[in-house]
């Protein structure tokens, strides 16, 4: 071993996961945990989309990858989902439809997932489905987050309207929202849980950097209660990933999930604190540059010839 | 390891005692260390001791051959499709070994001739494994098998399942021999045959055979039975635990 390699990575404190079936060093676990629950907590997002793709660098097979990380998004939304309770920030009703379209989407979602497997194709459409959403919300993020500092530089700036009526008005089941003072179709937040579950399902995420631009630009929600009421659903949606993933597929590794939400739970507490000294549009200009990171890291290895063309995969 | 050294002087004395009898053919009499591994929590591979006793003569050679429980393996092959690179092919190898690893005296050359390896089945290109091929993609070549059986000896070498280093075994006296046999990390459960070639002047003259036991146990075992077994009450605690560990956490924070 190198002589400059930290202290606590000679020590042997392997674990052997028993689902993945590979022995880790248990400080990368620890770190990968605090690090993206430091983020989380600094940013006020979930973290799937960071941690998905790292445990599949460390040698996670995808699929237990995938898996897993719903079950620890349950923790942490659950962990989230309270302190905007106590403060009112979640629209139950909009959640509740939200999630019904969720769980379809995702049952259909673990459906694909398991069909993409057996065809050997899951790595591609996972990391393609990275690149795509990551690609495109990032790339939102970062220019509203550089309009906002320029503008914020500029006083007297005029404000933009909160929602305009479009033909997604005109839809027909029109529900009233009260906590979100809106009156919509409820096939518009179906449809919006639907395509989330589906992609939640497939990337191993909860589907917050989704689902919270979609509240916020395609349903018209008060920014102040979107988290909220993403985290809520996010909880049913990946419980009910959770559960079909270890039906279907058996690829749930609890040994690895409990030992991740152990690190960021407390990495996610410093996160927040951190968090409270950064202002908003900074937040979201740091968060979009480091989705875009993630992006671009990801297409990169598609479009560069790896070093190995041929790989192998013991089937049991 | 006390145990071990015991158990391989029983070996030095069972050799001693039965020499005087007639040495016909010789006969190779092996054992392991430990021959049940179990693959626990705090498991990270283990290096196991094969010793024995051979009936033989200061130039006699000794060759090990491990191989893990077979098991299907797919070999997938990448090309760049579209300006991206994808899984264009995928080829199982049916019933290959899980583990395949040699131990010998000398280099397998100065053993003994090509001819005999093959027949024996001794090296990674000289196992007869069966392939079921797969079509490729149109547009894209199928690479010949030569070349898909030598991709895929690599593959396993670099997962540390197939070493392509020979490992070295000691012989003394032409009498007694040790090996460390070292398990990787990744190995899988099941029974795993350890082979010992006893050879002189480059023909096999004794062989034997012993085992080794790898299963699952302690905590690993039970998170991995109740997945398999219970699945929907396995997902059902695993989505439990999340939710009163998130609590738990929203909890504690709070007030800290």
């Amino acid at each position: 071993m190198a002589p400059n390699t930290p202290v606590f990575l000679t020590l042997k404190m392997y674990i052997y996961l028993p689902i993945a079936e590979i022995s880790m060093h248990i400080g990368i676990i620890f770190g990968l945990g605090g690090g993206v629950g430091f983020l989380s907590g600094l940013f006020g997002v979930g973290g799937g989309f960071l941690m998905t793709p790292l445990l599949i660098f460390f040698g996670i097979p995808p699929a237990v990858a995938v898996a897993t990380e719903a079950n620890q998004i349950v923790a942490s939304s659950v962990s989230g989902v309270l302190a905007h309770m106590r403060r009112g920030n979640v629209d139950f009703k909009m959640g509740s439809i939200l999630l019904a379209g969720g769980v379809v989407g995702s049952s259909f979602g673990v459906l694909l997932f398991k069909y993409l497997r057996d065809m050997g194709q899951i790595d591609l459409v996972i990391k393609l489905s990275y690149v795509v959403f990551l690609g495109v919300i990032g790339g939102l993020m970062l220019l509203e987050s550089s309009r906002a500092i320029l503008r914020s530089r500029r006083p007297g700036a005029t404000r933009r309207k909160l929602h305009q009526h479009n033909w997604l008005h005109g839809l027909p089941l029109k529900m009233r929202f009260r906590r979100s003072k809106l009156y919509i179709s409820a096939l518009l937040p179906l449809a919006i849980g639907a395509f989330v579950g589906l992609l939640a399902a497939i990337m191993g995420v909860g589907g917050g950097f989704i689902m919270v631009p979609a509240m916020i630009y395609l349903l018209g929600m008060p920014t102040s209660i979107v988290v909220g009421t993403s985290l809520f659903q996010i909880i049913f949606v990946t419980a009910n990933v959770t559960l079909l993933q270890s039906v279907q597929t058996k690829t749930v590794d609890f040994m690895l999930a409990g030992l991740l939400l152990f690190g960021a739970v407390i990495g996610a507490q410093f996160g927040t604190r951190a968090g409270a000294l950064l202002r908003g549009e900074q937040l979201r200009g740091l968060l979009a540059l480091m989705v875009l990171a993630v992006c671009l890291k990801l297409g990169f290895d598609l479009a560069m010839q790896p070093s190995d063309v041929f790989s192998v995969e013991l089937l049991k | 390891m006390i145990r071990a050294v015991f158990a391989y002087l029983l070996a030095v004395c069972g050799m001693l005692a039965t020499s005087p009898t007639p040495a016909n053919a010789g006969s190779v009499v092996a054992d392991l260390s430990q021959s049940n591994v179990s693959i626990t929590s705090g498991f990270h591979g283990i290096e196991l001791l094969l010793f024995g006793a051979v009936d033989g003569r200061e130039t006699d050679d000794i060759i090990v051959v491990v191989s893990g429980p077979p098991t299907d393996v797919a070999q997938r092959r990448k090309a760049q499709v579209g300006g991206i690179w994808i899984n264009v092919e995928t080829n199982i190898w049916k019933d290959a070994p899980s583990l395949y690893q040699i131990l010998t005296t000398r280099p397998l050359a100065e053993i003994t001739n090509a001819d005999t390896l093959a027949r024996l089945q001794i090296g990674a290109d000289q196992l007869r494994l069966r392939l079921e091929p797969e079509k490729p993609q149109p547009g894209t070549e199928k690479p010949h098998a030569g070349r898909l059986l030598q991709s895929f000896a690599r593959n396993m070498a670099s997962k540390g399942l197939w070493p392509a280093d020979v490992g070295s075994v000691k012989l003394t006296d032409g009498a007694l021999f040790r090996a460390n046999v070292q398990l990787p990390a990744n190995v899988i459960s099941g029974i795993y045959d350890v082979r010992i070639l006893q050879f002189r002047n480059g023909v096999v003259f004794s062989e034997s055979e012993t085992n080794i036991y790898i299963k699952k146990g302690g905590l690993s075992a039970m998170i991995y039975n109740f997945a398999h077994d219970y699945s929907l009450l396995y997902g059902l605690f695993a989505v439990a635990f999340a939710v009163a560990a998130g609590w738990l956490a929203a909890v504690a924070f709070r007030r800290g």
